[in-house]
């Protein structure tokens, strides 16, 4: 068999003999045939002497076995070694349970009423003593599998005391040629930098206060909707995206928004490694569309559009598995106006912001350990909020500081200390809060997004 | 007449895809090193992975999934050692090219006969390789079965130069076959080590040696303090040949074991290119081997 292709191979390069002389063909021809019979005999040998070799070397290693190898089971033959290890008819499941003890100066309902001013009116999730999930979630179940030659599919089921929650289900294209790839159904949107980690991702507890105070405790959310993003084969690495999605948030948008998928985002996100050690990442994005939620104000309903930017900037050190550093911010400007219904008086006026907040964090890890903080700010540059065209009072700025310590015994465990000095309230009084966090992890390994 | 013709369709249809280098993504330096000892000028090739870099815990980084992103052929070591990182980079480098099934996706273990399989397995025995032992790079029986895999897989994607690959390999395997003479002189049969991690059970099965104990009770796992007096104990008692280990893997604890026992440390490069005079896979199994003695 190993033959044809030597022949043909040859044969060709006769070929291009053949049209430069043009004579003598047939005996050329000949020759050259005596010729690939002896090469073949040749090689032929050279097979017969490795096949040989790979005889014997084997066979040594027979002769003296390793000191008892563990007992090879008729199952791990069956077990397909990339996705994590499965059989072909399962998909590769991992589930997470996520718990914390929590404690506060301020009581469980100042918590549970503790918005931002300006911003948002909900709440904080976490009551004093046991909770489970940094997102209400106390286990979350991951399952993916690829579907066929042509997509993969993933599937993200948080479950919390209450019920569970679809959060996310979408199927993704393998195949598309140049660097393209369209995802379906509902996902975490990828612009800006938090919003598609899971909970039991974040680097800290709770996400950082710009999230909070534009999106929701817990992001933008698992959203109905498409995306497609495009990876040009660049010198530097660049990815290009553009999503377009339902919009079901609810605070940035809204269910019952009046038009069918109303919110849309672009974004890039580049990349360049700085040293051997370190890599920079970084990129713009916009998010925007129809916003309709009572969420805002309180004891209003707000129908307008918002424009969401944001800037993401990543900077890793890693010169060894023992330490690394982790450099992060990202900065988001929103800007919003619309109609203010008011619930009680049934009034209408109008509502423009121009609001801006930014968050700046580093891990230093060494070894098992990672030691953390943060600072988030809200109004750093703009702090417009006009009501009728009238500047509202809404207090001091809103800004927290955090830090953490955490001990991850494995890659599948984790144990945090977090405290927060917490001034978003705008009411003078702050919120400290300390937070022990366990998290753990069973099932198929997930790789790591940078 | 007819001869002529098939002549010349053939080389119309065979010659045109030749010219351009197949692009090769390696993700350790030992894979990248034996493409290019199969590929030579054929083939452009890219590595992932530093040499003096654990492979056990890598991150995928942009700069891997833009290789991804351009690569004819992504070839691995398999059995699960770049499972942190990989699966990510196949998802995200949109190539079609080489996600698993196709020709360009080459998961060099295939080509080998592993080791320490394990059944039943749970993370409470710590970061175990359940598929089997993946440090087959330190065998040479191994090693000739991947170069010979991998000459059949990059000749089945650049048809024009199978038989420049398959020559290459040949040419390896000779050169193997030498070596391979001088490496069974080398007295390492009936020796004793201990060893970190359990990196060297190929290269002790093939060269008669033994590793006696291991400094880490559960791979991946720093190993708990009665377990390393323990194994101290037993290594002043049973006096081993040496205590080996790679440069990136558990080096200080293996020096403090050293120092507190007498017994001789061996440190091992890791890859090709983990320490001087290893830039070749032949070069790397001399230093090996010669740093056993
Ligand atoms: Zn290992």
């Amino acid at each position: 068999m190993k033959l044809v292709p030597i022949l043909l191979g040859i044969v060709t390069f006769c070929a291009l003999t053949v049209s430069a002389f043009g004579q003598d063909t047939p005996e050329r021809l000949n020759a050259l045939e005596d010729a690939i019979k002896t090469q073949s005999r040749t090689i032929e040998e050279q097979q017969r002497t490795i096949d040989a070799m790979k005889e014997e070397m084997g066979k040594q290693k027979e002769e003296e076995p390793l000191q008892k190898s563990q007992e090879e089971s008729p199952f791990s033959s069956k077990v397909s070694g990339f996705f994590g290890g499965s059989v072909l008819t399962n998909p590769n499941i991992s589930l997470l349970m996520d718990t914390f003890v929590y404690t506060s100066n301020l009581s469980n309902s100042e918590l549970a009423n503790r918005g931002i001013p300006g911003f948002t009116t909900l709440g904080k999730d976490a009551r004093n003593g046991f909770n489970m999930g940094a997102a209400e979630d106390g286990a979350e179940l991951f399952i993916f599998a690829p579907v066929d030659p042509y997509f993969n599919l993933y599937a993200n089921i948080p479950f919390s005391d209450e019920g569970v929650a679809l959060e996310e289900i979408f199927a993704v294209t393998t195949s598309l040629p140049e660097g393209f790839q369209v995802k379906g159904g509902k996902f975490k949107s990828n612009f800006s930098r938090l919003d598609a980690q899971h909970p039991h991702q974040w680097d800290f507890f709770d996400i950082a206060l710009p999230y909070r105070a534009f999106v929701g405790n817990e992001g933008l959310g698992g959203e109905k909707g498409a995306q497609l993003t495009w990876l040009p084969a660049l010198p530097v690495y660049t990815l290009f995206c553009a999503e377009v999605l339902q919009g079901e948030n609810g605070l940035l948008f809204g269910a019952d928004a009046r038009s069918g998928p109303h919110a849309f985002s672009f974004f890039v996100k580049s990349s360049f490694e700085t040293s051997d050690n370190s890599t920079l990442y970084f990129g713009p994005s916009v998010l925007f569309g129809k916003t309709r939620n009572g969420n805002i104000v309180p004891d209003t309903d707000f129908d307008g559009s918002s424009s969401l930017y944001g800037m993401e900037a990543v900077w890793k050190w890693k010169p060894s598995k023992m330490q690394g550093l982790i450099l992060q911010s990202e900065y988001l400007y929103l800007t919003q106006h619309g109609n203010l219904t008011d619930l009680t008086a049934a009034t209408v006026e109008s509502l423009r912001r121009r609001q801006d907040g930014f968050y700046f964090q580093g891990i230093y890890q060494w070894y098992r350990w990672r030691f953390a903080a943060r600072y988030d700010m809200l109004e750093l540059f703009a702090d417009t909020f006009k009501r009728d065209g009238a500047q509202q009072e809404l207090g001091e700025t809103p800004w927290r500081a955090t830090a953490s310590i955490e001990f991850n015994p494995s890659e599948f465990t984790r144990i945090r200390l977090q405290y927060n000095h917490d001034r978003s309230g705008r009411d003078g009084r702050s919120n400290d809060e300390g937070i022990l966090q366990f998290i753990f992890g069973i099932g198929a390994h997930a790789a790591h997004t940078f | 007449m007819r001869k002529i013709f098939i002549t010349v369709f053939l080389s119309l249809t065979l010659t045109t895809p030749a010219f351009a280098e197949l692009k090769v993504v390696a993700t350790l330096p030992w894979i990248s090193s034996l493409a290019k000892e199969i590929g030579k000028d054929k083939v452009s090739v890219t590595t992932l992975i530093k040499p003096n870099q654990d492979p056990h815990v890598v991150e995928a980084k942009p700069s891997m999934i833009l290789a991804g992103r351009k690569a004819d052929i992504i070839i691995y070591n398999g059995l699960d050692l770049e499972i942190g990182y990989l699966p990510l980079i196949l998802e995200s480098s949109k190539n079609p090219k080489i996600v698993p099934g196709k020709p360009g996706n080459c998961d060099c273990s295939h080509f080998v006969k592993a080791i320490e399989k394990l059944g039943a397995v749970d993370r409470s025995m710590g970061d175990v390789h359940p598929l089997g032992n993946p440090h087959y790079h330190y065998s040479p029986a191994n090693i000739l079965r991947v170069a010979e895999g991998m000459s059949n897989t990059l000749a089945g994607l650049d048809r024009a130069n199978a038989e420049y690959y398959r020559a290459n390999f040949r040419s390896f395997a000779e050169r193997l076959k030498e070596r391979q003479k001088k490496w069974s002189a080398i007295p390492l049969k009936g020796k004793k080590f201990v060893a970190y991690h359990k990196l060297f059970e190929y290269l002790a099965g093939e060269f008669g040696f033994q590793l006696v104990g291991y400094v880490e009770a559960k791979p991946g796992i720093p190993p708990s303090a009665g377990h390393v007096e323990a194994l101290i104990e037993s290594m002043k008692a049973n006096k081993p040949d040496g205590i080996v280990t790679t440069s990136f893997y558990g080096r200080k604890e293996s020096e403090s074991i050293s120092a507190k026992t007498g017994v001789r440390l061996i440190i091992l490069p890791g890859d090709i290119g983990g320490m001087k005079g290893t830039d070749d896979w032949f070069s790397f199994m001399d230093t090996v081997l010669a740093s056993l003695k």
